[in-house]
């Protein structure tokens, strides 16, 4: 259990910097180590190794898209080149509101990519699971499926049923059991 | 016309304030300030708490008697503004406003120019504390309502603390708090009735019986003594200040992060309250301190 | 969202957390617990939030009062003005009841001028005010065809977590309850008010009430129209419509209002009415405890 002694605020000085490496929550400044976040203070031991100083956050900041950052968002849009999505949550934390971001239609699979129609990968509505690739252009973060874990994860059928991945391109409706074709992830 | 509030009618005033001949009012003369529990060089006591705003990031509610300020911070969250283009840090904005009711005289619920100053103000104050470089493409907008006003420099010394504690809360990277204090050059020395001159904000009807208490002092020249420093004056006592400064400062890299000083005063005058100010924000730190503790506090009980 | 959600079983090799479930499928997360009988944040499904009303938080104002209903804070105050009467009405006062939703109490909304929501408030409660009759507007007259009060009713909304219009009319009548105004006297043209010594109930007067209404709102989930009483900020935002019924210390209706595309029943409206003054008879003892 953790004491309040530990606990720390931001300008908070935390050591010297010959003592410790600077690690998460904290910054070093003009030789001294200072926490950057509200939170209690942690020391990492390693091996031949300084340890490291991080201040284990208390109050979480809301989540923004970092790259290689795995992400869950929803399609909003499709046209030929890309498919526009709400970015909802980072790594496994939901964001309080959603950034936007794009698949480009080169970036949606490792192989065969002059064959890939946005169309046949994914529809408006459909949850993917996207990997962050660059922050992008100003408004829009880029984002792949070129894994075989990323992809569609879930999807509603023109009838209106739920889908269900049968392959990796294929899903089939719950309902009138009508095969539509996205890319899927693989359920890990 | 706004149209997208209940109309009322369109010209309305306060009544106007009749005092009896006998009413006392307070000048700096008096040998107190305006709260007499007060010495010159005391804050008001302040309350702080943190995480009252349920949607917000972060948040923190701060009362100091009777100047009261929300603070909700909201983001990282994307930029709405249309047009911008794409930079590698975040945007903090800010935004003050005060509620109709908040001071002496009814303000409009539409955005004011003063607003629109303390809003840059407080960007400025507290943009060097935060770390934008470490959330590209996304904007942080920090919203302060004034719900009351006692005094204008305590009111935008109290928006830096409680919004740089709600940046905390909301768990935003940032290299210090940054505490903001206010102070007043007030001339208590007997005053010439020349040199007197008040700012009649509210009402028409106060230059009677404070012209009555000074119609007795000789004239003598006031010019050369210093003004007493009034640390954190209120509304009553802004009334007669000479000049004012408020100042933003990050306690525990020593570094000010905003001065504003207006009005007149000399150079040594200047530097002994910004002497003051930092002093007194040593203090608001520690109150700043152990409000952002109590919220870890608070978060274990919930676990 | 409703239509994708019938078999989401379907696909069990996706797991989540319940934050990450609640943000990608919030109607189905919801309907997990009102299956169970409860609601995410504990409550039973017709139970209301903790309600707190405090008198006189404003000195600057006439009268003020800071109610909080679960995460939902708002604050009215009133500020009581000299201005012109109508042509039409010489001898009555003006009652301007206005609502802001800022941005400081929720994400939901942008800076600028009112949002929808808060002109729907706004109104609601100008028309109770009006229609109820709850203050006898020549009771705001100083002189006829001269001078009356203008009483701006503002209710700032500090923390924004539902049920806006019940909190905001509960501040409004405990502000007005609380207001004081010095008894003015007229003189050519100038209203003038003592100043001075502290307010007492020689050199002022206080608003003779006619009654106190006060509302109750409930949400209609789903096809199957479950009840929930006092919805809060997600209960709100994915349910299909909402009743508020608004009801004077006698039991008398003032208001009633049903939005939303979801159809009711007699029956269903009869409930509210029944629950609704059950709720405001505790509100009464809420606001009476100060």
């Amino acid at each position: 259990m953790t004491s309040v002694a530990d606990a720390v605020v931001p300008g908070q000085r935390l050591g010297h910097i010959q003592e410790y490496n600077a690690g998460e929550g904290t910054y070093a400044h003009q030789d001294f180590l200072y926490a950057s976040v509200v939170g209690i203070k942690k020391v990492t031991i390693a091996d031949n190794e300084i340890p490291t100083m991080s201040v284990q956050r208390e109050n979480t900041q809301s989540a923004i898209p970092d790259i290689n950052a795995i992400v869950t968002c929803k399609v909003v849009r499709v046209n030929p080149r890309f498919a526009a999505v709400n970015i909802m949550v980072v790594d496994g934390k939901p964001c309080t509101d959603d950034f936007q971001g794009i698949i480009r239609v080169q970036d949606v699979r490792a192989t065969e990519k002059d064959k890939v129609k946005i169309y046949n990968s994914f529809r408006p509505g459909d949850i993917v699971r996207a990997q962050v690739i660059s922050l992008g252009d100003a408004r829009s973060y880029y984002l792949s499926t070129a894994a075989n874990e990323l992809g569609v994860i879930f999807g509603t059928s023109v009838a209106g049923g739920s889908l269900i991945p049968i392959s990796w391109q294929e899903m089939q409706c719950t309902k009138t059991k009508v095969i539509e074709l996205r890319k899927c992830a693989k359920p890990m | 016309m706004d149209r997208k509030r209940v109309p009322g009618p369109e010209l309305s005033v306060a009544p106007l304030v009749e005092y009896p001949a006998d009413f006392k009012r307070w000048t700096p003369q008096d040998e107190c300030r305006h709260d007499s529990k007060r010495q010159p060089e005391d804050m008001r006591p302040i309350y702080l708490k943190t995480g009252l705003i349920t949607q917000a990031n972060g948040s923190a509610y701060i009362e100091l008697e009777k100047t009261k300020l929300a603070c909700g911070v909201y983001g990282p969250r994307p930029i709405k503004r249309v047009g911008q283009i794409f930079s590698g840090r975040g945007i903090l904005n800010c935004e003050i406003k005060f509620a109709s009711f908040s001071c002496a005289k009814r303000r409009s619920n539409i955005r004011d120019p003063q607003e629109r100053e303390l809003s840059q103000i407080l960007s400025q104050a507290l943009a060097p504390a935060v770390r934008l470089e470490k959330i590209p493409k996304s904007a942080i907008d920090v919203y302060i309502t004034v719900l009351e006003s006692d005094g204008w420099g305590s009111c935008v010394a109290a928006a830096v603390t409680a919004a740089s504690v709600a940046l905390a809360h909301a768990g935003i990277e940032m290299l210090d708090l940054v505490a903001g204090c206010s102070a007043s050059y007030i001339q208590t020395a007997p005053l010439s009735i020349s040199s007197l001159s008040i700012s009649e904000g509210d009402t028409g009807s106060i230059s009677t019986s404070t012209t009555n208490t000074n119609k007795t002092i000789t004239a003598t020249a006031t010019a050369t003594q210093p003004p007493q420093i009034f640390m954190d004056a209120d509304f009553e006592e802004e009334k007669y200040q000479q000049g004012a400064i408020v100042l933003a400062y990050m306690p525990s890299l020593h570094e000010i992060t905003h001065v504003l000083q207006s009005g007149k005063a000399e150079s040594s005058t200047i530097s002994q309250s910004v002497e003051h100010c930092m002093e007194a924000c040593n203090k608001i730190y520690a109150v700043m301190h152990h409000a952002l503790l109590e919220s870890i506090g608070e978060n274990k009980e919930a676990l | 969202m409703a239509s994708t959600t019938d078999s989401l079983a379907a696909s069990p090799a996706f797991t989540f957390s319940a934050s990450t479930f609640q943000k990608l499928h919030p109607t189905e997360y919801f309907r997990k617990f009102i299956s169970q009988g409860v609601r995410p944040d504990g409550r039973l499904l017709d139970s209301f939030r903790p309600t707190t009303v405090h008198y006189g938080v404003i000195t600057t104002a006439n009268g003020s009062a800071m109610v909080r209903i679960g995460g939902t804070t708002v604050v009215c105050g009133i500020k009581a003005e000299v201005a012109e009467p109508k042509l039409d009405s010489p001898d009555q006062g003006y009652l301007v009841p206005n609502v802001d939703l800022s941005p400081i109490c929720s994400s939901a909304f942008r800076p600028g001028s009112p949002s929808e929501q808060a002109q729907v408030v706004s109104e609601a409660i100008h028309r109770v005010l009006k229609e109820s009759k709850v203050l006898d507007l020549k009771d705001l007259c100083i002189e006829e065809a001269k001078a009356v009060w203008a009483l701006w009713i503002d209710v700032v909304c500090v923390s924004y977590d539902g049920n806006i219009y019940d909190a905001a009319l509960i501040s409004v009548m405990a502000a007005l309850l609380n207001v004081r105004i010095r008894k003015p006297t007229y003189d050519e043209g100038i209203v003038k008010v003592p100043g001075g010594e502290a307010i007492n109930d020689e050199n002022s007067f206080k608003l003779n009430l006619t009654r106190i209404p006060l509302s109750t709102s409930f949400v209609l989930f789903d096809t199957d129209l479950t009840l929930l009483a006092d919805p809060n900020f997600a209960e709100e935002s994915i349910t299909q419509g909402q009743i508020s019924v608004t009801i004077d210390e006698h039991g008398r209706l003032c208001r009633i209002s049903k939005v939303g595309a979801a159809s009711t029943s007699q029956s269903l409206l009869k409930q509210c009415i029944e629950r609704a003054k059950i709720r405001s008879h505790e509100l009464r003892s809420i606001m009476n405890q100060q």
